[in-house]
């Protein structure tokens, strides 16, 4: 036989092709109650293995072209990178400290800008984390990969940082742009280069409405407080809190949609119908989770603080025996379960609906067009390991 | 072969081929092993229509498709299931044998069964489409789903080893590396230390110095004497800051400063002595130097163990002050055994000194935060002062006039009581402690305070 007569399976290749998610949102829901649970249990060791299973099951149930993707790290590769995260970075923090030592010697609080380089390296690591889970993400066979200097992209973070500064957040579209097509120049699927297309004067015409809402919010009270109309003020102060809520997920909508429409591959481009409201449902859910979460805690605390003073019996309890008692091991430690139980609840609950919940809007939002253009891409691109993706762990800065 | 397991391929449906796939050749494919070469699979001689549709697919499910892990070309192959392993035929060439026990399964959807092989390219996958086929294959496979075990247990007892370690280290290790260390630090070290956190700890405390000539040469004769008579050679700097907290504190490198609202509060000199030996004794012992040690090894100790990233950080500053606690206790007990000693040595009680803490604290027995004190309880420090008491013997360390300059240099017109010895008290019994309830007035013991936050701030 030859190639003519067994040609690869090519659908149409010019037809639009839908992103397919496949829903299993209980397993996922399940995967993360257990998750937080093991977090507790192992102090915060399991993170590495509920991290790699999220990844495994988001990818394993997103399909393009009816293939779907897949993650091939492992929890092992990111337990390894964070302890050599923690002994590079152990040197380092200790040369920040005779550094800082030096500056406080010429002035008080000299060393405080000193922070600003653990702001730059968080960028560094942050890029270097996304590089590590490129190059573990696989679709028919090849992976996709990235190069690039997670130097060059922190210094460019740092400089827009200034800049967002200065204009009160109004340059984030072209930010966002700057930064994306960094990150889109260097990614790669085997021999097919990425790049992005979208503009930040693009994103600045869908979403200023949203930023001057805000701004106009913020303002209100402001401008009615120096006017002398100071229950008016007191009355819209509150209105920021409440509009936020809402505008975020417009925004973050908005930019998804620009986010997916700027993407290419080579011919391969990619649309998304996210809607602008589509965001909205699961953040006021996060709210909702978030009040009972928080309630959940006070009783406990209340209950705490109730018991210990009945069994220690303070008939007549001043302030300051308050005081001594809240600082007493009866009671903070099951302070500290309370509050530790309750960032884990919390913590779950953004990974159900911010992060599988988006993630599936997004998926199933987008078409791809031209996708037959892939069909027969070359595999490149190495490996890398988890050490960025360690640096982000120890510094917090993790993403997902 | 219709079997009601047979889901549609996760293709997109839009590409509804109109013809159905060939017929199978070999279509039953039985769930217990056969003689391995017996076992032919649907083959896919003919080309396959493009994406196998919905319709089509409920019928026959596609043909295995093969990604060589060189190009992500999708190319639909036979698979038989032979002696050797499982052999990859396209095209009706033999492209690859996958022995059985390297193929292991790997991530897909819940209705394929996604292979690839340790023996072959890190990529490369089959896609197996035909429930039927799939369990032959499985079958097969002894180590399909190796590596994939439940591991749980594993990890819960290998972080709990971690947690314990890490706690050991904590309260074992860290102290007794910290006390080998400083020995080993010069003190021209120590001095940059203070010298760095001088400015803030002076900025903290309104920052002015109190500059009256007659106040500061008592202040000076006051702390040359307890040097002397408490062997400290190391160079001081030591100054009284205008500040109404009533407290002292020592800084690394032998700053020690002493706050007015102390000197307020004090009824005779040998009370602000007891004070400023206490001071003395961390400067001596080289207390902050290790509590820096400390603080930095327990930091780093238990970011390590919660990365951080679990939200706990409140747990983490909670757990180091507990143990920080419990070591800078030990310091303190030290430094008032230090001040004990240098007023004996000076011919003087060391009970003034009790009783200017616990005017400065109000009591504190029967108050169960003793895991969470930096310093040892009031009454516990002041109870040991009493037993140490013992008549004067030596002169009064300072004259009635020094002692009258002291208290006005910071321009306080303060009554003076005349007789420094007597314990005649002009001020109200501070049981009000208005300082008490500020966090620096907590410890009038002169903790090592000013350094041990400057030393979080730093290394953390």
């Amino acid at each position: 036989m030859n190639e003519i007569l067994a040609p690869p399976i090519v659908p149409a290749r010019a037809a639009p092709v839908p992103v397919c998610f496949f829903n299993e949102r209980r397993r996922f829901r399940r995967m993360v109650g257990r998750g937080a649970l093991l977090e507790f249990v192992t102090v915060g060791f399991y993170r590495f293995w509920l991290a790699n299973d999220m990844r495994r099951h988001l990818w394993s149930h997103t399909a393009v072209g009816g293939d779907t993707l897949e993650y091939t790290g492992t929890a092992r590769e990111l337990l390894i990178g964070f302890l050599f995260a923690v002994a590079i970075l152990a040197p380092i923090y200790f040369i920040y400290f005779l550094l800082g030592l030096e500056a406080e010697r010429y002035k008080a609080f000299a060393s405080a800008p000193m922070g600003l380089f653990f702001y730059l390296f968080a960028q560094f690591a942050v890029y270097r984390a996304r590089r590590y889970r490129l190059t573990r993400t696989v679709w028919r066979g090849v992976r996709f990969w990235m190069t690039g200097s997670g130097w060059n992209y922190a210094w460019r973070v740092g400089l827009w940082a200034i800049v967002l500064i200065f204009t009160l957040g109004l340059t984030l579209p072209w930010r966002q742009a700057v930064l994306e097509r960094f990150k889109m120049r260097h990614t790669s699927y085997g021999n097919v280069h990425g790049r992005f297309v979208g503009s930040g004067t693009d994103l600045f015409k869908r979403g200023w409405g949203l930023w001057a809402i805000m701004m106009g919010l913020i303002a209100l009270p402001i401008v009615l407080g120096v006017s002398g109309h100071g229950i008016l003020a007191g009355v819209t102060a509150f209105a920021p809190f409440i509009a936020a809520p809402f505008v975020y997920p417009m925004y973050k909508a908005i930019e998804w949609r620009w986010w997916v429409d700027g993407i290419q591959f080579g011919e391969v481009r990619f649309e998304s119908g996210m809607r602008r409201a589509d965001l909205i449902g699961l953040y006021w859910k996060v709210i909702g989770w978030l009040l009972v979460i928080f309630s959940a805690m006070s009783t406990w605390f209340g209950g705490v603080v109730g018991i210990a003073v009945a069994v220690n019996g303070f008939r007549h309890t001043t302030a300051q025996d308050m005081a001594v008692m809240m600082q007493s091991a009866t009671v903070l430690a099951p302070f500290a379960v309370g509050y530790v139980m309750a960032i884990l609840a919390l913590w779950a609950v953004t990974r159900i609906y911010l992060i599988h919940d988006v993630w599936q809007k997004v998926a199933q939002s987008t078409t791809v067009y031209n996708l037959g253009t892939a069909e027969d891409v070359v595999a490149e691109g190495k490996l890398v390991t988890a050490l960025g993706e360690g640096f982000a762990d120890s510094l917090d800065v993790v993403g997902f | 072969m219709t079997t009601e397991s047979d889901k549609p391929d996760p293709a997109p449906s839009e590409a509804a081929a109109g013809e159905a796939a060939p017929p199978h050749p070999a279509t039953s494919v039985p769930a217990i092993p056969q003689p391995a070469e017996a076992s032919a699979t649907p083959t896919a001689d003919v080309p396959q229509p493009a994406a196998p549709a919905p319709e089509t697919a409920q019928l026959e499910p596609p043909a295995p498709h093969f990604f060589n892990g060189r190009s992500n070309r999708k190319r639909s192959a036979t698979l038989s299931l032979a002696t050797a392993g499982l052999e990859i035929v396209e095209d009706g060439m033999l492209v690859d044998v996958w022995p059985y026990a390297s193929i292991r399964r790997a991530d897909g959807p819940r209705e394929v069964l996604r292979l690839r092989s340790v023996t072959a390219l890190p990529l490369a996958r089959v896609e197996v489409f035909d429930p039927a086929l799939q369990a032959a294959v499985a079958a097969r496979c002894p180590a399909l789903d190796l590596g994939e075990e439940k591991q749980t247990w594993r990890i819960v007892g290998w972080s709990l080893a971690a947690v314990t370690s890490i706690v050991l280290l904590g309260v074992y290790v860290v102290p007794i590396v910290a006390d080998r260390l400083v020995p080993f630090i010069p003190q021209s070290f120590e001095r940059r230390l203070g010298e760095a956190v001088d400015k803030q700890a002076e900025a903290i405390f309104g920052g002015k110095r109190c500059t009256a000539a007659e106040g500061q040469a008592a202040f000076v004769s006051l702390v040359d004497k307890l040097k002397q008579a408490g062997g400290v050679d190391v160079p001081l700097s030591a100054a009284v800051l205008a500040s109404h907290t009533p407290n002292a504190f020592a800084l690394p490198g032998g700053k020690i400063f002493l706050l007015d609202g102390l000197i307020q509060k004090a009824d005779s000199p040998d009370e602000i002595a007891g004070v400023l030996a206490h001071e003395l004794g961390h400067v001596k012992h080289r207390d902050h130097l290790r509590q820096l040690i400390q603080t930095g090894g327990t930091s780093f100790l238990f970011g390590l163990l919660f990365g951080d990233v679990s939200g706990a950080g409140a747990v983490i500053f909670a757990s180091r002050t507990l143990l920080n606690a419990s070591y800078s206790r030990e310091a303190e007990q030290n430094a008032d055994d230090f001040a004990v000693d240098v007023m004996h040595k000076l011919g003087r009680s060391p009970k003034p000194m009790g009783d200017l803490l616990l005017r400065v604290t109000g009591a504190q027995a029967n108050k169960s935060y003793t895991i969470l004190a930096s310093h040892p309880m009031t009454e516990a420090r002041r109870e040991a002062m009493i037993k140490a008491d013992r008549p004067a013997t030596g002169a009064a360390l300072l004259s009635d006039a020094q002692w009258r300059s002291l208290k006005t240099m910071c321009g306080g017109v303060a009554a003076v009581p005349a007789r420094p010895a007597a314990p005649a008290r002009p001020a109200p019994p501070a049981r009000s402690g208005q300082g008490g309830e500020e966090g620096a007035g907590r410890d009038p013991g002169l903790s090592p305070r000013g350094d041990s936050d400057s030393g979080a701030d730093n290394g953390g």
